[in-house]
């Protein structure tokens, strides 16, 4: 049993902010959660998954994040609570469903958890989930620690049934991915009986039907919405989640949420400055406590914000004191817009160090010069070369961006690969080869070659591929390509499909035989769809490159209709290929061309897969067995035959 | 010989048009690989030096070097090369219903070359559809299927690197002038390989005035008649100008105006219409459709003609002097309009050692040649 469900209250635990996450939802007494796989996310929904059962709580991955907030909302509809958890960009494909969401109101206790992604560590865009709250209307929170992320979404939950509607709780990667100490409360043990109620008035929020606005009578629903966010900004005034800590008149307050409260006290220790500078962390970020604000503002002249990654706090804070001038007197602030703090990539306390160093004229450096000496000093010896991101060795991918992009210099039209968001993002770098030239949202690789495909008639002349994952495929493809078999935009859309949600830690998606709680689910068959839609479909192996390469050059010389290609081989790091190697490979160094003219160090030079090693002493490629996947690509492309396989037995 | 590297070898003959297709470069590394007519680089290489600039017909070829390597002398002025004798021939076919070009000179040749063990294979251009496919071929009666001419540029070289790699040493090759010089160039062992070996134990070169690139010709003629029907395609000497194009029933002729659109731009740099470094070449003999031009260039491939005659295989003529007149004023003219092209845009006998030249040669027989 997991130590999620732990009864024991006030049992202390380690956990890891998602995990914390998990149990904050458990404590309140979720029956449903529902999300997409993506990091810094992920780890919600699996802990769930793990402490799923039947009629109990249900728990499940879904196509998209959406849908996934949809699922949550009919059990909130039903009087049950649900959490919905995704990574920042997911509440923009969510956010057509959340603005409707947010006007109509909910009934079980229902929490939105995005987790951004400051500094874009696993992620392709530094988004920002805060925006929607302020922009759809809805309360939002930031814990600052573990303790709180799992305190505050508890909460959340009572918020929620409080003012009757959707409640977000933002987590940062830092916050989601380390871990800390977390008291735990009590698990509740009744349960209760979903119904939905719609014999009430259209307008009646407990028994009548959910609709989210009455067309042209927006005080239907805006004029309600809007009576709820003053009655959280009420509650927000009394939560202990806002708390000031330092002098009574403070040289500098900080004002920070999240994360950035933790650096701001690492920073004011590490200076001594706590009589001189105080922090006021903020966990109900939208709508303001606007008193509890005032109250503290009132203390000091000057004020610095730091928060991840645009100034959110900071541009609600300073309407709030602008039009609280009379009552607070005039501010000095100092933060993103003053340049002291950077509005791209992750904050550290180092950051906030020299902020106030800075300001406080301090002569402390956060790294000191003769630290920083030594740390040149120690890493001349050793001189580590930078390296790109890569693929795993025996990654599908690399095989398929080698027939890719062989197909598309053979053919010689400068054709190129519209792609999008999964381990194959890389096909834009050179393990790659270079072969993705767009690079945007999830499916929308698929949506930009169906529009490339119609620019023919106009002259374009380049051969037009798209590729996009598996579960890519269920979670926005979809509508792309039906969209372009429609419109009979001819190009070849190359199915990537590993097994599973493989970049975020195999997620189950719909083409699998299984749920997130493990039961068996009908899959659905990706090449089935696609003919019915009424595109061309082949399936191939992709580490046959040569079939591989043959099939998308007879495809790119068709110039009408929608082809896919289905390139099927499980990740690398899937359980079902992790467990063994199919090839032992070896390395015949006598056969071996190496740098010579004939080769060049195919292998170790263009190839690059992490298992192949160039021997510079024995000028000749080696495998590194103890990484090597055995997926035997390098002996079909070595020129001279000198890698061989050998079936393992 | 000046020879560089694959960067070179795509900026000097790819990117700029001089590419003809040959396969010289094809086949010996992973790097240059043909597809639908077309030579691509896949992958750059770092190397300064490869057999693939070295190889190449289009890239820094010096004429008096071959000549002196493959004839003993010095580049001469004879817009027909150097030869010892020049013929109108003819097959004597020893299987019924091949379909030949002319006098079938090619087939009977290469067949008997096979079938006594004077090579182990063939280098041969078959065609699937209107798509030239090298073949190497090793039974004799397989010479047949890949009879007749292909009109559409072929990277037949990549056949033969493929039959080195194979390890077979007496190569027949049948190649169009610049495959013979792709050939020649590497013939040469520029690459100074220790093992080397002239595996190229029979050059049979064909006249050749312009190729059509498959990419562009293929669509013209696919609107126009089943590909697959096609028995044979001819270009009769002028005044016809047209395209002969033999189907199942009946022959249909294109506009000789049409096809010229197809000449890929790296013909327009050939100053070799009869392949000049070969051991035989063999055309059209003009006002005799039956009946090709045999020029024999070297001893063995005189031996060749000797044995077919011996053994009935061949038939030969004297060649009329006025056909010789003629076909050695279209050679000239070739010549000199290559040349002129070559100087025009630079490529030809470059000082510059930052320059690199198509084709270097001495500047007064050069001279000879344009005036």
């Amino acid at each position: 049993m997991s130590y999620l469900t732990d009864t024991t209250e006030g049992v202390q635990h380690l956990l890891m902010g998602n995990e914390a996450i998990a149990r904050g939802a458990l404590e309140a007494g979720i029956s449903v959660a529902s999300g997409y796989p993506g990091t810094p996310s992920s780890e919600i929904i699996e802990n769930l998954a793990r402490v799923a059962s039947p009629g109990n709580l249900y728990v499940e991955w879904s196509t998209n994040e959406k849908v996934a907030l949809e699922v949550s909302a009919a059990a909130s509809f039903a009087g049950l609570r649900a959490l919905c958890v995704m990574k920042q960009n997911g509440v923009n494909v969510a956010s057509d469903f959340l603005l409707h969401l947010a006007s109509s109101g909910t009934r079980g206790g229902i929490v939105l958890v995005p987790c951004d992604d400051p500094g874009a560590l696993s992620s392709v865009n530094e988004g920002e989930s805060r925006y929607f709250a302020r922009l759809l209307e809805i309360p939002l929170l930031e814990p600052a620690d573990f303790q709180e992320a799992k305190d505050m979404v508890k909460w959340a939950f009572e918020l929620s049934e409080a003012i009757k509607n959707v409640v977000m709780v933002r987590s940062v990667t830092r916050l989601s991915h380390a871990s800390g100490n977390v008291i735990f409360g009590a698990l509740p043990v009744s349960k209760r009986l979903p119904a939905f109620k719609y014999h009430g008035s259209l307008l009646d929020p407990d028994c009548g039907p959910i609709i989210s606005l009455l067309p042209g009578m927006p005080e239907s629903k805006h004029t309600p919405q809007q009576g709820k966010i003053r009655e959280a900004a009420q509650l927000f005034e009394q939560t202990p989640f806002n708390a000031y800590e330092g002098p009574k008149n403070p040289e500098l307050l900080i004002v920070a949420c999240s994360v950035a409260s933790l650096y701001g006290r690492e920073a004011i220790h590490l200076l001594g400055l706590e009589s001189r500078v105080g922090i006021l962390k903020v966990g109900t970020t939208w709508p303001l406590p606007q008193q509890f604000l005032k109250k503290n503002l009132s203390k000091t002249k000057e004020v610095l914000f730091i928060e991840e990654v645009f100034p959110f706090l900071e541009e609600q804070v300073k309407i709030l004191a602008a039009e609280g001038v009379s009552e607070i007197g005039m501010k000095v602030f100092y933060g993103k817009h003053s340049g002291h703090i950077p509005s791209v990539g992750e904050l550290n306390p180092d950051i906030i160090i020299d902020a106030l160093s800075k300001l406080l004229g301090l002569k402390y450096r956060a790294v000191p010069k003769s630290l920083a000496g030594k740390v040149e000093e120690a890493t001349k010896a050793c001189v580590v070369p930078p390296r790109e991101l890569s693929f795993c060795p025996g990654c599908p991918h690399r095989a398929s961006y080698w027939s890719i992009h062989n197909a598309l210099e053979l053919d010689g039209r400068e054709g190129f690969v519209c792609g999008d968001i999964g381990c194959y993002t890389l096909g834009m770098l050179a393990c790659g080869f270079n072969a993705v030239k767009t690079l945007h949202s999830m499916g929308s690789g698929t949506g930009i070659a169906s529009g490339f495909g119609k620019l023919k008639p106009f002259g374009l002349k380049q051969p037009v591929l798209a590729v996009c994952g598996d579960s890519t495929f269920f979670h926005t493809a979809m509508p792309a390509l039906v969209n372009a078999i429609h419109h009979q935009s001819p190009f070849t859309l190359v199915i990537l499909d590993n097994r599973g949600t493989a970049m975020t830690g195999f997620q189950s998606h719909p083409g699998l035989p299984v749920n997130a709680m493990g039961e068996e689910m009908p899959a659905i068959a990706i090449d089935e769809i696609c003919r019915a839609m009424g595109a061309s479909v082949e399936i191939k192996d992709p580490f046959d490159v040569e079939e591989t390469q043959i099939s998308l050059n007879r495809l790119m010389e068709s110039q009408y209709g929608v082809h896919v290609l289905i390139l099927r081989q499980a990740c690398a790091l899937s359980p079902e290929r992790k467990t063994g190697k199919k090839y032992e490979m070896l390395v015949d160094e006598a056969v071996c061309v190496g740098e010579n003219c004939g080769c060049n160090r195919l292998c170790t030079r263009i190839f690059r897969c992490p298992g192949l090693v160039w021997n510079k002493e024995k000028a000749s490629a080696r495998i590194d067995e103890v990484i090597c996947a055995g997926c035997g690509v390098c002996s079909d492309i070595c020129p001279a035959g000198a890698i061989t396989r050998r079936e393992k037995v | 010989m000046r020879i560089f590297g694959s960067n070179e070898m795509a900026a000097d003959v790819i990117q700029r048009g001089l590419c003809v297709g040959c396969g010289a470069c094809v086949d010996i590394c992973p790097y240059f690989r043909s597809y639908r007519g077309r030579t691509a680089m896949l992958f750059p290489c770092t190397l300064p030096k490869g057999k693939c600039h070295a190889f190449c017909p289009r890239a820094e070829v010096d004429l008096d070097e071959l000549s002196l390597q493959f004839f003993g002398l010095s580049y001469g002025d004879n817009p027909l090369g150097t030869y010892i004798s020049v013929k109108a021939a003819r097959g004597i076919y020893p299987v019924q219903n091949a379909s030949f070009q002319a006098g079938g000179t090619v087939s009977v040749l290469a067949w008997l070359a096979l079938k006594n063990r004077h090579i182990e294979v063939a280098v041969l251009t078959d065609r699937e559809g209107l798509l030239p496919v090298p073949r190497l071929v090793t039974d004799p009666d397989d010479v047949f299927s890949c009879a007749s001419s292909k009109y559409t540029a072929a990277p037949t070289l990549s056949a033969f690197n493929k039959a080195v790699r194979e390890g077979y040493k007496r190569i027949g090759v049948v190649a169009t002038p610049c495959q013979v010089i792709g050939l020649a160039q590497r013939r040469l062992n520029p690459m100074a390989e220790s093992d080397f070996m002239d595996c190229a134990s029979l050059v049979i070169g064909l006249f050749c005035t312009w190729a059509v690139d498959f990419r562009s010709f293929e669509p013209y003629i696919s609107g126009r008649f089943a590909v697959e029907g096609i028995k044979k395609m001819d270009i009769p000497p002028p005044p016809a100008q047209v395209m002969e194009v033999y189907l199942e029933k009946g022959k249909a002729e294109l506009p000789l105006n049409d096809i010229r659109g197809f000449i890929p731009a790296g013909c327009s740099y050939c100053w070799d219409m009869t392949a000049e470094f070969s051991d035989l070449s063999v055309g059209a003999l003009e006002g005799r459709p039956d009946m090709n031009t045999l020029i024999i260039r070297t001893e063995r491939g005189q031996q060749l003609v000797w044995q077919a005659l011996k053994h009935g295989y061949l038939q030969v003529e004297e060649l009329p002097v006025e056909n010789l007149e003629h076909l050695a004023e279209a050679a000239k003219n070739k010549k000199k309009r290559g040349l002129m092209k070559l100087k025009e845009d630079g490529l030809f006998n470059t000082d510059d050692p930052a320059e690199h030249a198509c084709l270097r040669m001495m500047p007064e027989v050069a001279e000879k040649i344009i005036t």
